[in-house]
């Protein structure tokens, strides 16, 4: 809304720089964005808050501005020159649909002479943006940024049977409005009809058919009050704001309705002549009786938790129209706790009707600065959110293993989203998206994941590591369930070519070896072959937590999540020319994890004595893995047994074809005492024997 | 190398057969040795050499004078070849000390120079990760609201109508919503929506809790806007609640004062504005002091000295309607705060899409 500073002065004596105006009405509640120069002197952009229909106006607006400055409001009082003959004589006005429409004013004023607009108008209308039409299209714009209601004025002699009737409109009814657009209404939108047609929807827009024009000689001026919520749907159904929809639906002050007619008429008399006629058909079915609203000192200070004075709270009251009156016992004593202020209820004020209403015009205006500032005190303990601190050492670890956090936008591409989609999932889709390439909830974080990786090869950066911690979604039985994931993807070298170390690829192995050592502080991760349809199928694994101790109903392992090289026919779809690596774990499962591993955590005694490692050169049939190697070992129930490592690992050269050498790495612990050669030996004898057995295996000479 | 001419022989053939001749060819050994000393001394081979042929046990010097002239001496002559004897192991055994210490000083200091390494050369290098902007700032905001006893908690991001809109006071057709554009998910049950702001935790925390209420409510929001450099359609919020008996404005402002020093440094000012917010009553708009000219004006701050942080106020008792708590008896104050704002603004961000494109070279500053 725009404020021509000139024009508040004929509302209120002030001489303060229009600036200085601007800054103060900021910090009473009237946000002013700027202050521009024009030809009819400074203009003041306020952005009005939705609240505050009143002021949509000048007059609004100088209400705010005399009571800042402690001056009161002039008056206006528009002066019209009547004619003998009654505006009820001439036209009459009927309310069918009471609900839509509270109050209709008509004035009807004849013999106009409709002509450009006189300079002052003209100038005032352009300052504030509006394009000058003609005088009395003008005079009712002006009106209505001056007092803040909207009016509209048809050519008397093109309304039909010249009466009106506020109406819902038939279902299909069509109307052209000024803007030249047909519309075709619904029966729950409200029309100003004559006695033939549609020449207006109510509230809203006019007619082109009953519009001023330069031949116009008879103008009928409507001045309404239409119901906020039916404006709101209307204009928003047909896409079709205008200034006077802004004002109704925000809730215009139906009492203004009358008096904003009377001024139109005085204007549109002074600029464009013509008799108005005696009198204005007044329909008012929306009438109130006069409300009030009380304010207690008591109420004031459990709210704001600092007193106003006496003074300063009736300044306020009054200056804004609410003429506060003391009604409590000891009216007398100033300062009283006890202090009650009745006020009256005002018919532009439709969001003052309680209490805590008149509180906030009270504080506002007294000033939010003048309340000092305490903190409250603490009664309980803040509490982190569950699991936050599994989920620091969760974050602090893949940190530690080189992987930078992302934060993706969750909403995603459909196709997109559907590769990465798992089985029998439902998407949340939006219904009313504002691209499709920006369509559906994530299903995965997989989806989002690889557009980062994407995103970075594609801008040259060939060698990444990320993860984020974020949500999947999806319907289940149309609810929406919202699952957190922790997502890594990798590709590109793993380790960079330096002075010190050689270049390597990421490959499984890195994926593997990092995953596990999250798992490790979740009670280990087990590894299981094959995965979703977009890993690659020799390199996709299911993960899962073994959960032990628990008790019986957990002593199963629990999913946690997938993790592999996307499949080669996925990458070459989305362009990605490199090997790319991911891991998608559900956060919940995963947290626990890390919550009962870290309660499980006892002690160990250091051991006493050394241990000893024995290598093992096993030449073995491909398909044999080294699980079934460590099991075999391990079912010998060597107590002494303390580790099993894969040293090393090769096919080819003086290895048959179908076979593959290991070197596997046994360590033997004692608690009790130092191994004697004749104990290892029977160790290794054992165990050469149990893995040529079971497995075939051959001891390799080394 | 060493003469041993002299010492190969006993004294007697020598000729030496009073104390004084005695003296005098310890003299004459003495010199040879001071001379050879200095000669050697530079190259640590030649010395090791140099003092084999001195002080060796076999056939050094010393060992040849103490069998050919101290051994076969006269008895009137022993006792001066063995004064003379000592005399000359200790000027010997002197003058090594000094010289040895002064060549394995030497020796270090050469062997140190080679083996130099170049600090200017990196080590060997751990990648290490990093969090992500947004996350290091709601990590930040947690703790600072965390340490005057605000709880954490977290909501749907898909919400009903009711929770993120009706039970906020501000209903169907509420000119409130035109700013709050909408997504809505297809085939839900409730009419399910993208949660325009982190508000709809307030209410679902009241009607689980009974006062005192004391949270925080970090998350992801939806608003059906066209992006630009400044807005996306996704963003992140942080909500606050207080609601307690004793709650006042005054509270409020004392936390809202606490927080901008926190956050963005202790000289920090804030002042309120009078506005407008459906579910809060009063409602302002935080404004503080403007963190890069310290409120003197300048580009950042529009030359207003100060920036727009976030919306907040007392919440409105229509509000408690909904959740069943009494207007009467109750009272708080309600924040939310624009979290990708809070952080572009404090690191200097100037663009919202660079925050969530992920570009490791934007990752890596942070």
């Amino acid at each position: 809304m725009k404020i021509v500073y000139n024009e508040l002065r004929e509302f209120v004596d002030i001489a303060a720089p229009a600036a200085e105006v601007a800054s103060k009405l900021s910090l009473a509640g009237v946000a002013i964005e700027g202050v521009e120069e024009t030809a009819a002197g400074p203009v003041l952009d306020a952005e009005v808050t939705a609240n505050r229909p009143d002021c949509l106006g000048h007059l609004g607006i100088a209400r705010e501005v005399a009571a800042i400055y402690k001056k009161s409001l002039k008056p206006l009082h528009p002066k019209l020159k009547e004619s003998a003959e009654t505006a009820v004589s001439a036209t009459r006005v009927d309310i069918e649909a009471n609900d839509l429409c509270g109050r209709f004013t008509a004035r009807v004023i004849k013999g106009v002479k409709v002509q450009p607009s006189p300079d002052w108008l003209r100038q005032r209308l352009e300052a504030i943006g509006e394009k000058s039409i003609n005088n009395v299209v003008d005079v009712t714009n002006y009106v209505m940024f001056e007092l803040g209601h909207a009016l509209h004025a048809f050519d008397f002699d093109k309304i039909a049977e010249k009466r009106l009737v506020v109406r819902r409109a038939k279902q299909g009814e069509k109307i052209k409005t000024l803007d030249g657009a047909e519309r075709t209404l619904t029966k729950d939108m409200c029309v100003v009809a004559d006695g033939a047609r549609a020449v207006g929807i109510g509230g809203i827009m006019g007619g082109a058919e009953s519009e001023i024009g330069f031949g116009t000689k008879n103008v009928l001026l409507e001045c309404a009050w239409f119901d906020p919520i039916s404006v709101r749907r209307t204009s928003k159904a047909l896409g079709l704001r205008t200034e006077a929809s802004y004002r109704f639906e925000r809730g215009a002050d139906p009492e203004m309705a009358e008096f904003a007619s009377r001024r139109a008429a005085e204007l549109i008399q002074q600029v464009a002549g013509g008799e108005v006629l005696a009198g204005v058909v007044d329909v008012y079915p929306a009438r109130h009786a006069e409300k009030s609203i009380e304010l207690s000192r008591q109420e004031l200070l459990r709210v704001m938790g600092a007193d106003v004075p006496d003074r300063d709270i009736e300044d306020i009251l009054s200056a804004l129209g609410f003429h506060p009156v003391r009604i409590d016992d000891l009216r007398g004593s100033n300062g009283s706790i006890t202090a009650v202020w009745q006020c009256k209820q005002v018919s532009w004020r439709s969001d003052v009707t309680r209490g805590i209403d008149l509180i906030e015009e009270v504080a506002r205006h007294y000033g939010y600065d003048k309340f000092p500032l305490r903190l409250p005190a603490a009664k309980v303990p803040a509490r982190r959110l569950p699991h936050a601190v599994a989920l620091d050492r969760v974050i602090e670890r893949v940190i530690a293993l080189g992987y930078r956090e992302i934060v993706e936008i969750p909403i995603v591409d459909t196709e997109r989203d559907a590769i990465f989609r798992a089985e029998g999932v439902t998407p949340a889709v939006i219904g009313n998206p504002l691209a499709e390439d920006a369509s559906v909830m994530r299903s995965s974080g997989t989806v989002s994941m690889i557009r980062a990786l994407e995103w970075n090869l594609n801008h040259g950066q060939r060698d990444v590591r990320l993860f984020e911690v974020g949500k999947r979604y999806e319907l289940r039985d149309g609810e929406p369930v919202e699952t957190r994931v922790l997502t890594l993807g990798a590709t590109g070298l793993a380790q960079e070519k330096t002075i010190h170390e050689a270049a390597s690829e990421y490959a499984f192995a890195n994926l593997k070896g990092d995953l596990d050592r999250i798992g490790e502080i979740a009670g280990g991760f087990e590894w299981m072959g094959g995965g979703p349809s977009w890993l690659a199928p020799s390199r996709a694994a299911r993960v899962s937590i073994e959960r032990g101790t628990d008790g019986p109903e957990l002593q199963h392992a629990h999913h946690v999540g997938v993790a592999g090289q996307l499949a080669r026919k996925i990458a070459e779809q989305l362009k990605l020319r490199q090997n790319v690596f991911v891991a998608e774990l559900a956060l919940e499962p995963l947290l626990k994890g890390v919550e009962d591993a870290s309660a499980a955590k006892r002690f160990a005694p250091l051991p006493r004595y050394p241990a000893v490692e024995r290598d093992f050169s096993l030449v073995l049939d491909d398909g044999t893995s080294f699980d079934d190697v460590s099991e075999t070992i391990e079912q010998l129930g060597i107590l002494e047994l303390h580790s099993i490592e894969a040293a090393d690992l090769f096919r080819g050269g003086q290895v048959p074809q179908g076979k593959f050498s290991l070197m596997i790495r046994v360590t033997f612990q004692s608690s009790q005492a130092t191994f004697t050669d004749a104990q290892l030996n029977g160790f290794s004898a054992r165990i050469v024997a149990a893995l040529e057995k079971n497995l075939g295996a051959t001891l390799r000479a080394s | 190398m060493t003469d041993n001419h002299n010492v190969d022989q006993t004294l007697a053939a020598l000729g030496a057969t009073t104390a004084e001749q005695v003296v005098s060819n310890f003299a004459q050994v003495r010199a040879r040795f001071d001379a050879e000393a200095g000669a050697n001394s530079s190259d640590v081979a030649q010395w090791n050499a140099f003092l084999v042929a001195w002080t060796g046990r076999k056939s050094g010097v010393l060992t040849k004078i103490t069998d050919n002239w101290l051994k076969p001496a006269t008895p009137e002559l022993k006792r001066a070849v063995g004064q003379e004897l000592n005399q000359l192991k200790a000027h010997i055994d002197g003058v090594v000390k000094e010289k040895q210490a002064a060549i394995e000083a030497a020796a270090e200091q050469a062997a140190a120079a080679r083996d130099q390494i170049d600090l200017s050369l990196p080590g060997i290098e751990h990648t290490i990760g990093s969090r992500h902007l947004i996350r290091q700032t709601y990590d930040e905001l947690l703790r600072i609201f965390g340490a005057i006893g605000f709880s954490v908690v977290e909501g749907p991001e898909i919400e009903t109508p009711y929770y993120n809109f009706e039970a906020l006071n501000i209903p169907e057709h509420h000119p409130a919503r035109d700013n709050m554009d909408t997504f809505y998910i297809e085939g839900a049950r409730n009419g399910d929506l993208l949660r325009t702001h982190t508000s709809p935790m307030q209410i679902r925390t009241m009607e689980k809790e009974k006062p005192p209420v004391r949270i925080v409510v970090p998350g992801k929001v939806y608003r059906r806007d066209n992006p630009d450099a400044t807005h996306g359609y996704m963003f992140h919020q942080i909500e606050g609640l207080a609601v307690d008996t004793d709650i006042t404005f005054c509270d409020f402002k004392g936390t809202v004062d606490y927080f901008a020093r926190a956050f963005l440094g202790p000289k920090t000012k804030t002042r309120l504005r009078p506005s407008y917010f459906p579910f809060t009553e009063p409602s302002a708009e935080v404004d503080a002091t403007c963190h890069v000219c310290g409120g003197s004006g300048c580009r950042v701050c529009k030359q207003t000295g100060w920036i727009e942080l976030f919306g907040a106020g007392m919440v409105n008792p229509a509000v408690y309607g909904f959740v069943n708590y009494d207007p009467e008896r109750l009272s708080g104050f309600a924040f939310g705060m624009g979290v990708d704002r809070l952080a572009m603004m404090k690191y200097g961000v100037t663009e919202v899409p660079l925050l969530f494109q992920n570009d490791v070279r934007f990752l890596r500053q942070f």
